[in-house]
């Protein structure tokens, strides 16, 4: 259950349009940065530069969630991220596959993005209109969180076939079952944040930087599946890049809990007679 | 692509197999975090979580089926008998929790007698809270709620299988059109049902008419993509 924030909304620190542009720009130059240095050095090595994007959409996605969640949905938080990664597998999907098929394979994040925000729209109207949510920034908040599934799903993707092209993507992230590992990690990584700090003290700031965290351990997840499909250079260079963010980020959550809470105190070890 | 007739049997098929798992939803006793404490009747987690449950084992039953047959009537019933074990395997065992563990009598709140049973219920409910337990009732809306969910996992699985050829494509795809009907369908509910005698059950044309615009984009989406290999 969603209790955070009331009908007011969220109180925010950084404005959420400067996130979605952030969000939005940053995964996406990310993913052909990520494209442009693989082709460019002839290695797979760049492909965590994919990941990084993926972090980029998680934190875009991770603030749409706590905007929409403090108006309270009634189901818990994780329903929101379920559905934002449901609509982004599609999405990724729809959009390499039709790229290929007009035969501009590059193009396929562009596409996948925009179908995956325009359907995003319409299941928050539909959300909205017709099951009576009644929340200002359902549309919104559900366009972001699309996009944001998308890209995700999209960069870790990436970082896990290091190539956009469709046919490579099928082998190598969907019939080896990684895009499992993709889809929950990538739904924690969105859906966490929130779920993990929510209540009256709920500060923007933690709760994003909590978002990074968790990216760097889908990081680390992605990474150990590479080994498989990019070999065992790109693959522990990923996990190492993803514990360094983990590590970096986990830090600085644990400042901001210890700014944050009334007080931080050390219990002990356990007391012999519970051992 | 080649649009034809198939073409179109294979949307509907995906719309319809959106549709069950919206309204089969409102069938599955979800308790939520209030179940979870013995104070809510139904399974002690949320709606997604159960519907992606009872629609992932629906998916896998049905998928071994196919590996066997093409036909359409035996994948979509190995589905549902799928989905069905998984739901009522889960409110097995979560009862015999809540009976001997947690020592609850099973009671629904908003019933006066069980209509399978004929038990009175009001007597049994604790104080503050709103039933405890799976009853019978939610027992028998639970599995019906299980089987349309299997059915629509089936129907979805499989036309896409048949549209691209790859199993595992199709069961991420099938996924995640499962996952925007299960979440729609509990937006709708807000919160905890008890199954089909809840007043909320009324709630259900919410769901149908959000399900199906959802489901038909998502089916004219899914029947586009090619098969690796065939661009």
């Amino acid at each position: 259950m969603t209790v955070g924030g009331g009908a007011a909304g969220a109180p925010q620190a950084i404005d959420p349009k400067k996130i979605r542009l952030y969000g939005l720009v940053g995964s996406v130059l990310g993913i052909y940065i990520a494209y442009l240095l693989n082709a460019a050095t002839g290695t797979n090595v760049f492909s965590l530069v994919g990941a990084v994007a993926a972090i980029f959409g998680v934190v875009w996605g991770a603030n749409a969630v706590r905007r929409v969640c403090a108006y309270g949905i009634g189901t818990g938080v994780p329903s929101i991220g379920m559905l934002a990664l449901g609509m982004g597998v599609v999405a990724v999907l729809f959009g390499l596959n039709l790229a290929e098929q007009i035969g501009l394979g590059i193009l396929g994040p562009i596409i996948a993005l925009v179908y995956s925000m325009v359907f995003g729209f319409i299941i928050g109207t539909i959300a909205n209109k017709v099951i009576k949510f009644n929340i200002p920034i359902m549309e919104e908040g559900l366009t972001d969180l699309s996009g944001a599934g998308t890209m995700a799903i999209l960069g870790w993707s990436f970082a896990v076939s290091g190539s956009l092209a469709y046919n490579d993507m099928v082998s190598s992230v969907i019939n080896t079952g990684f895009l499992a590992i993709i889809f929950i990690c990538g739904g924690l990584a969105i859906l966490h944040p929130f779920n993990a700090n929510l209540g009256p003290d709920e500060k923007q700031d933690r709760t994003l930087v909590n978002a990074v965290m968790v990216g760097g351990m889908a990081t680390i997840a992605t990474g150990v599946c590479s080994i498989l499909t990019l070999g065992l250079a790109a693959g522990v260079l990923q996990i190492l890049v993803g514990f360094a963010i983990w590590y970096y980020f986990y830090v600085w959550f644990f400042r901001l809990v210890k700014r944050d809470a009334a007080a931080v105190v050390g219990t002990g070890m356990l007391p012999p007679s519970v051992l | 692509m080649n649009f034809d007739i198939n073409t179109l049997v294979y949307i509907l098929e995906i719309t319809v197999g959106g549709l069950l798992v919206g309204i089969g939803v409102h069938f599955v006793p979800v308790g939520g975090a209030p179940a979870a404490m013995a104070q809510a009747t139904g399974i002690g987690t949320g709606t997604v979580q159960l519907a992606a449950g009872s629609g992932l084992t629906g998916l896998l039953s049905a998928g071994l089926m196919m590996s066997v047959t093409d036909n359409i009537w035996l994948i979509i019933a190995t589905g549902a008998v799928g989905a069905m074990i998984m739901i009522d395997a889960t409110m097995l065992t979560g009862s015999w929790i809540y009976a001997y563990a947690v020592g609850t009598p099973f009671a629904s709140a908003k019933v006066n007698y069980d209509p399978f049973t004929g038990f009175s219920q009001p007597p049994y409910i604790g104080p503050g809270t709103v039933g405890q337990g799976i009853p019978t009732v939610c027992y028998v809306s639970g599995t019906i709620g299980a089987a349309m969910g299997g059915i629509g996992g089936a129907m979805i699985y499989y036309p896409l299988v048949q549209v691209n050829n790859n199993p595992a494509m199709s069961a991420i795809f099938a996924i995640g059109i499962f996952l925007v009907s299960a979440v729609l369908a509990s937006w709708n509910i807000q919160g905890t049902i008890e199954g089909f005698h809840d007043p909320k059950f009324k709630k259900w044309p919410g769901a149908f008419k959000a399900c199906a615009v959802a489901s038909i984009i998502l089916a004219i989406v899914a029947v586009v993509i090619t098969p690796i290999g065939g661009v």
